[in-house]
């Protein structure tokens, strides 16, 4: 039996100056490697279980915490944020806020300089991070020349030279073009395909449906759906909740209505070539 | 109603943020102008109030040249609602806030309560009159932003990217409101990249890429024109993407459209 | 708000922007005490001119010029204040100039030494010796990160002055009070952004491991070469000989 590489038991916290809490007994498990696609109506707490995924919440932010989160074997009440940020990398919704150094190396470099690396340890890391993601040759610039899309591979960069096991993305497409956002999902799921564990917070589903093993909704503090993301969009409920059904997926619906299907597409190539006869 | 005759404007440097642009709009259309990041779509709308003036070209605005008057004229009539309501909301309350352009186009104060109010009801924020609107939630805030504009009753409204971390249930909202609004005679422009958005609300479209206008009519021709939406670096509507794989003569956005093609296609296969 | 523009960085690869910062950090040093201690127009413009091969070098004329074009309204004024000032009891026109004409020429110095160190100093080689300087870590990083946000947070201040005068706000209009109470709807989302802004940085900050180790390490290191000698040594003989130069003025 393998061990969840997340594991969150009974979560529920209260953020220091609200009176009621912002998660709702959440119990979730996640498997190395494993790509889980999180998505649900705006306040639904999506962003307050990114932060206490690396521990940010509750050791930064205080308030009421029960229940508990453990991360790669580290319990985040009883281990400091720098040592769960080499297990948990987080990426926020705004880059221009994630970017603190004036150059791209030196803000790649920054983790692992807060971890005391060796200076050729550093600039292999950095080198490293920087290529995987594709963006060696901004390597001289400043965050301010670089368009939003750029900055999210920086943010993203800086968080692999600290080598961690798993990435948590809060919304990291939001500010961004459609363009953009697809380049960034598409390195969500290479990483994954190397192994990396994603937790992705996504509101555009019908552009990243297909990349997920999973799906779960917040919905008011809890997690009122888990599966995979056919299971979850095509259920019944999931209309209720006021997410984006992507397009293939009320089409199909549809047409498994009104020809008794059984039509589980998420893309538009898997609906077409269903059409077109052959297996899907 | 608004007519954009051949504006050309750079912000200093090589690149020209608007190349020879020109644009009409009449009385009372919905329309949404998109384009990738950098496309000029900011640019252009900055514009439409005065607050950028053409350096080639003119802007007329109901019959008056924008460089013959001050922003604070034409924005009486365009109200622009931002898309980040942090970089405007300042007030102590919400009623504040609401009230602060009636108070700076000089409106009585009876005007100015009985606007005020209406505001309040209409984007259901009077629980929340006497809070400040920094402790409101993000949705709240954009609410508030959107409030602080059309209370004072522009006969144009201009929004930035208004979906912005929005749900889906806030966008259904927001698409309902504007097509209201559009209904009561206002010209209703949505500047935006969220491409399911206009083909689901907008009927006409504007294609805007570095700094020149593509394309310009009914969103379900645009938004299935393959060279546009692939020379304006946007992703199609996926109902598009779906018509093009199935390699439908009349590629639609429209669900209903795509699903009778489909169900024809799979009943001409059964046979 | 041009006279800061003057002062931002851009990459370069002439050899001033290659010296060690802390060899610069000399030279402003030494030109900055020429600067203040000289009352003589002469010599004080001969310290003006011997700004100009260091600009030279640093092929920064361009923003050099505009950095003084953008102080010559203060250059300006501050002469005018400076005459009337001194002209006053005397009623010596000649004396009142010449102070006036030194207090500009003392401006445009400050000016020109800081601009050439920052035109030609990146804000991370800054931040760099400043930790080689045995600067704490925090204070050199809330420097760098200063830097890092000034091109920000004048962007922001862009975008809110647009959406207020959307909302019909006038910025010149009314009495002296009137004009700086139209401020307030700039500057409380300025400010509260900015808090906000700071909240989320020490966010991403954290999450990246920041504390983690008391003796943090650092990709680069700097080091004084030859050349760094070279250049106190020319700097500071140009120094001795202005300073004589005064003396016998």
């Amino acid at each position: 039996m393998v061990l969840p590489i997340i594991e969150v038991k009974g979560l529920t916290y209260t953020y220091p100056e609200s009176e009621s809490p912002s998660l709702k007994d959440v119990n979730f498990k996640a498997e190395a490697g494993e790509f889980v696609l999180v998505t649900g109506p705006s306040g639904c707490g999506k962003t307050t279980f990114c932060r206490a995924l690396n521990g940010l919440i509750p050791n930064s932010y205080g308030g009421e915490f029960r229940g508990s989160v453990v991360v790669d074997g580290l319990s985040t009440t009883s281990t400091p944020v720098y040592e769960l940020a080499q297990r948990v990398g987080l990426v926020f919704q705004n880059p221009e806020n994630e970017l603190f150094c004036t150059t791209v190396e030196r803000e790649v470099a920054f983790g692992p300089e807060n971890l005391a690396l060796s200076r050729e340890e550093i600039a292999m890391r950095v080198e490293e991070a920087l290529s995987t993601v594709g963006i060696l040759h901004l390597k001289e610039k400043s965050p301010e020349e670089l368009s939003g899309g750029e900055q999210q591979k920086v943010a993203i960069a800086a968080l692999l030279a600290m080598k961690p096991k798993i990435l948590v993305l809060d919304e990291p497409t939001a500010n961004l073009d459609p363009l953009s956002a697809k380049s960034i999902l598409e390195l969500m799921s290479r990483l994954n395909e190397s192994g990396v564990t994603v937790v992705l917070v996504e509101h555009r589903l019908e552009m990243v449906s297909h990349m997920a093993d999973r799906c779960i909704v917040f919905d008011g503090g809890r997690i009122v759906m888990d599966g995979s993301p056919e299971d979850v969009l095509y259920s019944d409920s999931v209309a209720d909740l006021g997410i984006g059904i992507p397009k293939v997926v009320l089409v199909s619906k549809h047409l498994n209505r009104s020809r008794n299907g059984s039509l589980r597409c998420l893309t538009p190539d898997g609906l077409a070539s269903y059409v077109r006869g052959f297996p899907v | 109603m608004i007519s954009v005759e051949g504006v050309t404007y750079s912000y200093g440097g090589d690149v020209v943020a608007l190349d020879g642009v020109s644009l009409e709009v009449g009385d009372s259309e919905l329309l949404a102008i998109v384009g990738e990041n950098g496309a000029g779509k900011t640019t252009l709308v900055k514009h439409l109030n005065g607050l950028l003036k053409p350096q080639k070209g003119k802007v007329f605005v109901g019959g008056i040249d924008t460089k013959e008057t001050t922003v604070a004229r034409i924005a009486r009539k365009v109200g622009l609602v931002f898309q980040n309501p942090d970089h405007q909301l300042f007030a102590e309350t919400v009623e504040k806030e609401l009230a602060f352009a009636l108070t700076n186009f000089g409106a009585s104060p009876e005007e100015i309560r009985s606007r005020v109010e209406w505001a309040l009801a209409e984007f259901s924020l009077v629980k929340y009159r006497d809070r400040s609107p920094f402790t409101l939630s993000g949705g709240e805030k954009k609410r508030v932003s959107l409030a602080s504009v059309l209370c004072y009753d522009p006969e144009i409204i201009v929004l930035d990217e208004p979906t912005t971390g929005q749900d889906n249930l806030q966008k259904t909202r927001l698409a309902g409101l504007l097509t209201k609004l559009n209904r009561q005679g206002k010209t209703v422009i949505v500047v935006t990249h969220d491409i399911e958005f206009v083909a689901d609300f907008i009927p006409r479209v504007v294609v805007m890429s570095r700094g020149k206008i593509i394309a310009d009519g009914k969103a379900e021709e645009v938004l299935v024109a393959k060279e546009v939406m692939e020379s304006s670096s946007l992703l199609p509507p996926q109902l598009a993407e779906l018509s093009w794989k199935l390699g439908l003569k009349h590629p639609s956005i429209k669900l209903d459209v795509v699903i009778g093609e489909i169900s024809r296609m799979l009943e001409a296969s059964a046979k | 708000m041009k006279v800061f523009k003057a002062f931002e960085f851009k990459r370069g690869s002439t050899v001033l922007h290659q010296i060690d910062p802390r060899s610069k950090l000399v030279y402003l040093i030494l030109f900055t005490f020429l600067t203040v201690y000289f009352t003589n127009p002469v010599a004080l413009l001969a310290i003006f001119l011997s700004f100009l091969p260091m600009v030279y070098i640093g092929k920064i004329s361009a923003r050099w010029q505009q950095s003084l074009r953008g102080a010559l309204f203060f250059i300006v004024f501050i002469f005018v204040f400076n005459f009337i000032a001194t002209v006053y009891p005397s009623w010596n026109f000649y004396g009142a100039a010449v102070s006036g004409i030194a207090m500009s020429l003392r401006f445009l110095n400050l000016i020109s030494v800081f601009s050439i160190f920052f035109l030609t100093t990146s804000p991370e080689d800054l931040t760099q010796s400043m930790v080689q300087l045995r600067v704490p870590y925090d204070y050199a990083l809330t420097f760098n990160m200063a830097m890092r946000f000034v091109p920000t947070l004048s962007r922001e201040a862009q975008y809110i002055m647009d959406a207020q005068r959307s909302r019909g706000l006038e910025m010149e209009r009314g009495n002296f009070i009137a004009r700086i109470r139209n401020y307030i709807p700039i500057l409380v989302p300025l400010i509260i952004s900015s808090f906000r802004r700071a909240e989320l940085v020490a966010d991403a900050m954290e999450s990246r491991g920041f504390g983690a180790s008391k003796k943090r390490t650092s990709l680069y290191v700097l080091k004084m070469s030859q050349t760094d000698v070279l250049f106190i040594l020319i700097v500071s003989t140009a120094a001795l000989a202005l300073f004589c130069l005064n003396l016998l003025l």
